[in-house]
C-alpha cells in the first residue's frame, strides 16, 4: 500500500507490516490484558495480505486483510509514523 | 486605438488576490468566458466559489476598475456567478451522500447555548445568498429543526427513500420529522450512530452546495459517527461568552481536530443584549469570551450575534430571523458568519486529502 500525503511525501507498506501493526483492541490488547499480537508469534499468509482499504472520514483507514480481520482503524498520524 | 487581448487583461486581473484563498482569481480558475471584442468591449464571467462571498462586491469593482484602465477599453461587463467546488478535489463523489459538494458541522459541546437556531440561521442565509443547502439535524434525542422551521410534516418514501421535508427553500431531515409527537426517542450510544447514517444514507438529499449538520452536544456517538462516516469540510463551533461554555467548547474542537476535520472557527452566541426599554448594552453572559479562545488556539472568529428577543420569537414561530426580520442585528449576525463559513469551507475545496493506492 502507498500513500502520497497532502505535504508530497510518499509512504510505501507492506501488508506484514501494517497487520503487526493493527492497532484495534483485540490485536493490541485492553484494560491491561495483553492483545493477540503480543501472544502469536506468528500470522498465516492469509492474515497478511490486504484486501481492502476503506476511508474513515478523513483521519484514518480501515484496513481488511484476508483472512476478514478489519478492526483497526489506522489513523493518518500513526501511518504517517510507520511509513518510510 | 488597438484593442488589448485577452492575455493583457488576465494580466491586470491576476492582481486581484482572494483573501482567503491566499491566490490571485486568474490561476484559481474564476475568471471564464473572457471576450475582447472590436470596439474595445471586455466581457467575462467571475465565477466565485460561493454565492454568500463576503468580497464579491469588492471583486467586482475591483475588476471593473482595473479592467476599465487597460487602453483601448471602452466597456467592461462583469457577470458575477458562484459555483461551489466540491471539498477537498476528491477524484470521484463520496458514496455517502454523493450529490452534496460540502459538508459543515455545527456543534458546541455543550448544550443550551443556540446551536440549533445558529444552524437553522446559517442554512437559511446560505439559501438566502442562492446557495442550494440542506440541514441534517443529527440530534436524536431533541430534534429542535422542526420547530424551528415550522416544518412538522412526516417524510414520504419514494423508491424505498425518504424525501427530505422542504421548508424555507432549504432540505430539512431530522428526527423529530419521522417521529414527530412528544414521545422520546430512547436509545443507547450505538443506535445513535445508526440513526445518523441513515438520515445520511436513505435520505434522497439530491445535489446540494451545502449540507448542514446540526450536531447534538457532547464529544461521544453523534459527533464521532458522522466524522468517521463522511469526510466533514468542517466544523463551527457555538458557544457563549462565559467561560464554562468556551471551556466546553474548546473539548469539542479539540475532538474534531484529532478527527482530522479542519475547525472552520467558533460563534459566539449571547454575546450582548439591547434592552429594548432603556437601550443600554447588557453583557448578560460576558463578553469576547470565544474571540478571545479562537485566539488562543488559532482558529478563526467567525463573528458574535445578539441576545434578541426576536431571535427567539421567530424560531419558536418557525421562521428563522434571516428570513423573518432580514433587517435586525441578528439577522445581519447571522448573515456575516455565514458568509465568513462559507469562505473558510471554500478554502477545503483546494486541499488535497492524501492519495492511497493498493497494489
Amino acid at each position: 500500500m502507498a500513500i502520497e500525503w497532502e505535504d508530497g511525501r510518499s509512504s510505501t507498506y507492506t501488508g506484514e507490516q501494517l497487520r503487526w501493526a493493527c492497532p484495534c483492541a483485540e490485536c493490541r490488547g485492553e484494560a491491561g490484558a495483553p492483545g493477540r499480537l503480543a501472544r502469536v508469534k506468528s500470522l498465516s499468509p492469509d492474515e497478511l495480505r490486504i484486501r481492502d482499504v476503506t476511508l474513515i472520514g478523513q483521519y484514518a483507514l480501515q484496513i481488511a486483510f484476508d483472512s476478514g480481520h478489519a478492526t483497526g482503524l489506522y489513523t493518518f498520524s500513526y501511518l504517517r509514523g510507520l511509513g518510510a | 486605438m488597438a484593442v488589448p487581448s485577452t492575455q493583457q487583461v488576465l494580466d491586470v486581473l491576476g492582481h486581484i488576490q482572494d483573501p482567503d484563498l491566499g491566490r490571485d482569481v486568474v490561476s484559481l480558475g474564476m475568471i471564464k468566458e473572457l471576450e475582447v471584442n472590436a470596439q474595445g468591449k471586455v466581457s467575462f464571467t467571475f465565477e466565485l466559489t460561493t454565492p454568500a462571498c463576503p468580497v464579491r462586491d469588492r471583486f467586482k469593482s475591483q475588476a471593473q476598475d482595473l479592467v476599465g484602465d487597460i487602453p483601448g477599453v471602452t466597456g467592461v461587463e462583469v457577470r458575477m456567478t458562484a459555483n461551489v467546488r466540491q471539498a477537498f478535489m476528491r477524484p470521484k463523489p463520496s458514496e455517502i451522500l454523493p450529490g452534496v459538494k460540502q459538508t459543515i458541522a455545527v456543534a458546541s459541546g455543550k448544550g443550551g447555548v443556540g446551536k440549533s437556531t445558529v444552524a437553522v440561521n446559517l442554512a437559511a442565509a446560505l439559501r438566502k445568498s442562492g446557495a442550494e443547502v440542506g440541514l441534517l439535524d443529527a440530534d436524536i434525542y431533541g430534534p429542535s429543526v422542526p420547530a424551528m422551521t415550522g416544518s412538522r410534516s412526516v417524510p414520504e418514501q419514494v423508491n424505498g427513500r425518504l424525501q427530505p421535508i422542504e421548508a424555507h427553500g432549504l432540505k430539512l431531515m431530522s428526527f423529530g420529522h419521522i417521529y414527530p409527537g412528544d414521545q422520546p426517542t430512547i436509545y443507547r450510544g450505538p443506535m445513535v450512530g445508526k440513526a445518523i447514517e441513515a438520515m445520511m444514507v436513505q435520505v434522497d438529499w439530491g445535489r446540494l452546495d451545502y449540507l448542514v449538520i446540526d450536531l447534538p452536544p457532547g464529544t461521544g456517538d453523534a459527533s464521532l459517527t458522522l466524522a468517521q462516516a463522511i469526510p466533514i469540510t468542517g466544523v463551527a463551533i457555538v458557544c457563549t461568552p462565559q467561560d464554562v461554555a468556551t471551556d466546553i467548547a474548546i473539548k469539542a474542537l479539540q475532538m474534531f481536530r484529532k478527527l482530522n476535520v479542519t475547525p472552520l472557527g467558533l460563534i459566539e452566541n449571547m454575546s450582548w443584549y439591547i434592552c429594548p426599554s432603556c437601550g443600554h448594552r447588557h453583557e448578560i453572559f460576558s463578553h469576547g469570551g470565544a474571540e478571545a479562545a479562537a485566539k488562543r488556539l488559532g482558529v478563526p472568529f467567525l463573528g458574535a450575534i445578539p441576545l434578541e428577543e426576536g431571535i427567539r420569537e421567530d424560531a419558536d414561530a418557525g421562521t428563522p430571523v434571516v428570513i423573518s426580520r432580514p433587517d435586525s442585528p441578528g439577522a445581519k449576525a447571522f448573515e456575516h458568519i455565514a458568509s465568513q463559513v462559507a469562505a473558510r469551507t471554500s478554502i477545503q475545496s483546494f486541499r488535497q486529502l492524501p492519495v492511497i493506492n493498493v497494489h
